[in-house]
């Protein structure tokens, strides 16, 4: 018989059978449909049914005696009866209540003729496909409840169902019913559903039972506007963005989630909670004002830190476009570099240098990340229209620098305390030649940096480690050997702790400095900085040691050693110099530009030394000329002087006479 | 000295002879560089000075390269301080390459063109890989062939680029040679299959470009010497066997025989002392944070060292003195 939850209120109250048909929810309680409906909910016991087997069609034929048709007009029990297929049924027409439970039935057949049925309950047969129906036009509950029906069709005429349940079947689809709009209740727990969608035209339903399924999302709940439970308990169902329509849903009251995998997840209640807040039960319990409060506390933390980690993200992106960017605009200029080089070089019949090497070298491995971004980061991002060509980061003790426009930050006003952290200074993406220039506002704004890393900074020769003597301690230096051809050289290390071994280094790329690599340094250049601070004449000392050192010599040669009393920094760095250095501070590195503006500044001097030296030359030229002309003509001009004083002396009077005239005439 | 040779030239030739005037040039210019400094010791001091470190070989030492270049006494002085500073590379054992040769030259010299290491390294390298590692002493004797003689070397390649091609540039430029003369060039044939030029014939131009030219070349009877037990030769066969020839160093004067190479030991024992005064230095240094009174006696030992440092690099006005004499 029909269970009582589907009872409703109508024309004739038989015994204990009911039907009502009002559309006040409120009369159902709890759950509709469970397994209860495979209670075996007593059939009235006593319908004496006769079936023959007719001759003339394949189909049984039902007969009742007149007395139970009298009784039981209308409603028919035929449960468990062993029937495999429909039996015809004369002169029932008026049956509006029609029971097949637990049979073997096929196929819904040979029941058009009853038109004013009401209630068919089909539950557990074997029904494989809805059909049949057609006539059926007063039809309010159908119940095909554990068949093998693969495909809801055929529902038509069906304009009164109130209650359509197609529990434990095989349905894959939800689809044409969205005629039913006096549908009520609708039962598809148990099937093979994987979304939940075309359900807009069930004006009038308030439960919907999707339990047992395999739902991953569910769309057009919106669209129900009676919609008051909702079951979608053992599905799978992992995010609230896949049943986000549930939230504009005002009328849902009632939900169950249970056995999905979202309701594992942490932010699970609250999520919901704070997105459906028309909700009065979850899960099958009560939701209390506190969980409420809990919800939306919980909620706005996560907003938070939602907003915080974007915040964060979009951060990262800008700076990972910003050293991309440095990083082409590095390769760009290395590239151009290398042409001019090998343009150069091509002019040279000698060189035999391959161009297309040079560029494979010079091209770094940067991939073009277009990995997956929130769509909401690459809004974001349009606004970014300029990006820098240079990027400044500090992150705790370190400063990072990437491209040469950089550099110009070393100019802020850093505040003591952000200066003072600062233990490692890193260089990328700037040309070593720059890098050099700004080592003395290195050396006063960070006086704690003592790691220097370098990388991508064109240190190309062994030279321009001489340029790092200029700071004040360096204890770790990283040469990366990406971008620095200078880490190819077997003798890099060397030198550096060479050059460099008043600092006192201890780690160089990482690796521990020991004695012994101290002391195979200093037996492998040891000697230059000998016959470079030795041999020297002291005026090619003092000039290439320049002004500061100029200062640090003269204090020196005034003092000739160490004069008590006047203790500044300045001097004690100098004398700590002094003591450790002098040997190597005449090995310098003036950068590529500087050295050829000085030679340039030269020319104009060497041009006026030629000119002296030429008229120098001249002059003593002819001078030496005139001297050996002299010499030669000596001898004979010596004879004349001789023979002219001789002629006249010879008359002594008249010489006499010639002299006083001479000194009467200089009167 | 007052040989009748000497008297005999002119007097501008003689001082361009002995490039006189390049070291008069140069000191004149360095006087004005650093007119302030000099100024205060005195020119004359300065004058002697420069001289001195010219007749000691030390006036090269990081100056530019067209300094460097400029006279044979220079070069030689730049191939012997290249040889004092870096024996110590070629006694450990290192093997580098061309670049990184280089760059030690470019710590003497910093703006030494590559080309010039370049073609050395081809020297030793007979034109092949050109990354390929050298000894210190293969590539010192390159160097010095190529550095000392560029100009000779060039010549020498175009004339044996003729000579290969075919042509015969002492029948073209010098009639008079009556050797070069009747020989005939060699048919293109025979010249293509076997490599290089016959030797003699290579000998004979050289020995006339050795006639025709002022710069410096290698003595004659040298060349013939290196030439003599080959038939044919190649280009960098040729410079080879050039800079493996002993007579050709000695003549030049730079560097010391090939078994003397890492020999010096002057400097070996300034060099000792340099590590133990670091050894000292560096152990002082680790202790000094720690208790100083314990290590009282190393300190003082240190004290004393800086001391003798200190005084010892700044040469007063007139103690010109070093006070580890080498």
């Amino acid at each position: 018989m029909i269970p009582g939850k589907y009872r409703s209120v109508s024309g004739r109250a038989a015994n204990n059978v009911e039907f009502k048909l009002n559309k006040d929810t409120s009369s159902f309680p709890g759950r509709l449909l469970q397994h209860d409906l495979e209670r075996n909910y007593s059939s009235r016991q006593g319908d004496h049914i006769n079936l023959v087997s007719s001759s003339l069609s394949s189909f049984p034929i039902l007969q009742r005696s007149s007395e139970e048709k009298i009784l039981y007009s209308d409603r028919l029990s035929l449960e468990r009866q062993k029937l495999t297929v429909c039996p015809i049924i004369n002169g029932e027409d008026h049956l509006r209540l029609l029971n097949f439970q637990h049979n073997f039935i096929t196929r819904i057949q040979n029941i058009s003729n009853l038109q004013k049925l009401i209630s068919l309950d089909l539950y557990d047969n074997q029904i494989e496909e809805i059909s049949g129906l057609s006539t059926l036009r007063c039809l309010r509950v159908l119940l095909l409840g554990k068949n093998r029906i693969k495909k809801i069709s055929n529902l038509e005429n069906l304009k009164s169902l109130d209650v359509l349940d197609l529990h434990g079947n095989q349905i894959t689809k939800i689809e044409n019913i969205n005629h039913l709009c006096e549908l009520r209740v609708l039962n598809l727990a148990r099937n093979f559903l994987s979304h939940v969608d075309n359900l807009n035209g069930l004006d009038s339903l308030t439960e919907l039972n999707l339990r047992h399924n395999q739902i991953t999302f569910v769309r057009d709940v919106d669209n129900l506007p009676c919609l008051q439970h909702l079951f979608l308990s053992f599905n799978n169902i992992s995010s609230f963005d896949s049943v986000s329509c549930l939230a504009d849903s005002s009328s849902l009251s009632d939900i169950t989630f249970d056995g999905n995998p979202i309701a594992q997840e942490s932010w699970y209640k609250h999520t919901v909670l704070q997105n459906m807040m028309q909700l009065r039960q979850l899960d099958m319990k009560r939701i209390t004002e506190e969980e409420r409060r809990m919800a939306s506390v919980l909620a706005k933390k996560e907003e938070e830190k939602k907003r915080e980690s974007h915040k964060q993200s979009l951060l990262k992106e800008k700076k990972r476009l910003t050293i991309n960017n440095v990083a082409r605009q590095w390769d760009l200029q290395q590239q151009r570099v290398a042409n001019i080089a090998t343009n150069e070089d091509r002019k040279d019949s000698d060189s035999a240098q391959d161009p297309c090497q040079i560029d494979g070298s010079t091209l770094s491995a940067f991939p073009e990340e277009t990995g997956p971004l929130d769509s909401g980061l690459n809004n974001a991002l349009q606004g970014l229209s300029v990006i820098d060509t240079y990027l400044v980061e500090v992150d705790g003790d370190t400063l990072s620098l990437y491209g040469s426009g950089a550099l110009e930050s070393l100019d802020r006003n850093w505040s003591v305390q952000t200066a003072g952290m600062i233990t490692t200074v890193s260089f990328t993406f700037i040309e070593f030649d720059e890098i050099v220039h700004v080592l003395p506002k290195l050396k006063i704004k960070f006086p704690n940096s003592l790691h220097l890393k370098f990388k991508e900074t064109n240190l190309v020769m062994l030279q321009q480690f001489n340029a790092l003597a200029q700071l004040r301690r360096v204890d770790q230096l990283t040469i990366d050997p990406q971008g620095n051809p200078v880490v190819n050289f077997t003798l890099w290390k060397y030198y550096v702790l060479f050059r460099l071994s008043h600092f006192s280094m201890q780690k160089i790329n990482g690796t521990e400095v020991t004695q012994n690599d101290m002391i195979m340094a200093e037996r492998l250049f040891g000697i230059l900085a000998h016959v470079a601070s030795s041999e020297l004449p002291q005026y090619r000392l003092i000039s290439i040691l320049g002004d500061a050192r100029k200062k640090q010599f003269r204090y020196l040669l005034e003092s000739k050693g160490k004069k008590p009393g006047i203790i500044n920094e300045e001097n004690n760095d100098s004398k700590r110099l002094v003591g450790e250095n002098t040997n190597r501070a005449t090995l310098n590195y003036t950068t590529r530009d500087f050295y050829n503006e000085k030679l340039e500044e030269i020319k104009e001097k060497k041009k006026f030394c030629k000119t002296y030296i030429e008229d120098l030359v001249k002059e003593a030229t002819e001078i030496n000329m005139k001297n050996e002309a002299l010499q030669k003509l000596w001898p004979q001009m010596f004879i004349e002087l001789v023979r002219d004083a001789v002629i006249e002396i010879r008359n002594k009077n008249s010489y006499m006479k010639l002299c006083l005239q001479q000194i009467t005439d200089q009167k | 000295m007052l040989s009748p040779e000497r008297l005999a030239l002119p007097d501008y030739e003689y001082l361009a002879q002995r490039h006189v005037l390049t070291y008069m040039e140069d000191a004149v210019c360095q006087l004005l560089e650093n007119r302030e400094d000099i100024s205060q010791y005195g020119i004359a001091r300065f004058f002697t000075e420069y001289f001195n470190s010219v007749c000691q070989g030390t006036h090269i030492l990081f100056r530019e390269f067209s300094f460097v270049q400029a006279t044979p006494h220079n070069r030689v002085s730049f191939l012997r301080a290249f040889w004092r500073c870096f024996r110590t590379v070629g006694k450990n054992g290192d093997l580098l390459t061309m670049k990184e040769y280089h760059c030690l030259l470019q710590l003497l010299c910093p703006d030494f063109p590559l080309e010039l290491t370049q073609k050395a390294a081809r020297i030793v390298l007979m034109d092949d890989a050109m990354d390929c590692l050298m000894s210190f002493s293969d590539f010192l004797f390159a160097f010095q062939i190529q550095f000392y003689y560029s100009e000779f070397l060039d010549s020498v390649a175009a004339i044996y680029e003729d000579l290969l091609s075919g042509k015969n540039p002492n029948t073209v430029i010098v009639p008079t040679s009556s050797s070069g003369q009747h020989r005939q060039r060699p048919a293109l044939g025979e010249a293509g299959m076997l490599e290089g030029v016959e030797a003699s014939l290579f000998y004979q131009c050289l020995e006339n470009l050795c006639d025709r030219h002022k710069y410096s070349c290698p003595p004659p009877a040298l060349v013939k010497e290196a030439l003599s037990n080959v038939q044919r030769l190649t280009f960098y066969g040729f410079l080879m066997a050039l800079s493996k020839h002993h007579g050709i160093n000695q003549a030049l004067g730079a560097l010391p025989d090939k078994g003397d190479l890492m020999h010096d030991p002057a400097m070996d024992e300034e060099l000792e002392r340099l590590v133990v005064r670091s050894k000292l230095h560096r152990t002082s240094r680790q202790h000094r944070a720690k208790e100083p009174g314990a290590f009282g006696f190393q300190r003082r030992e240190k004290q004393e060292a800086l001391e003798r440092v200190s005084s010892a690099s700044v040469p007063t006005p007139y103690h010109y003195r070093w006070e580890p004499r080498e």
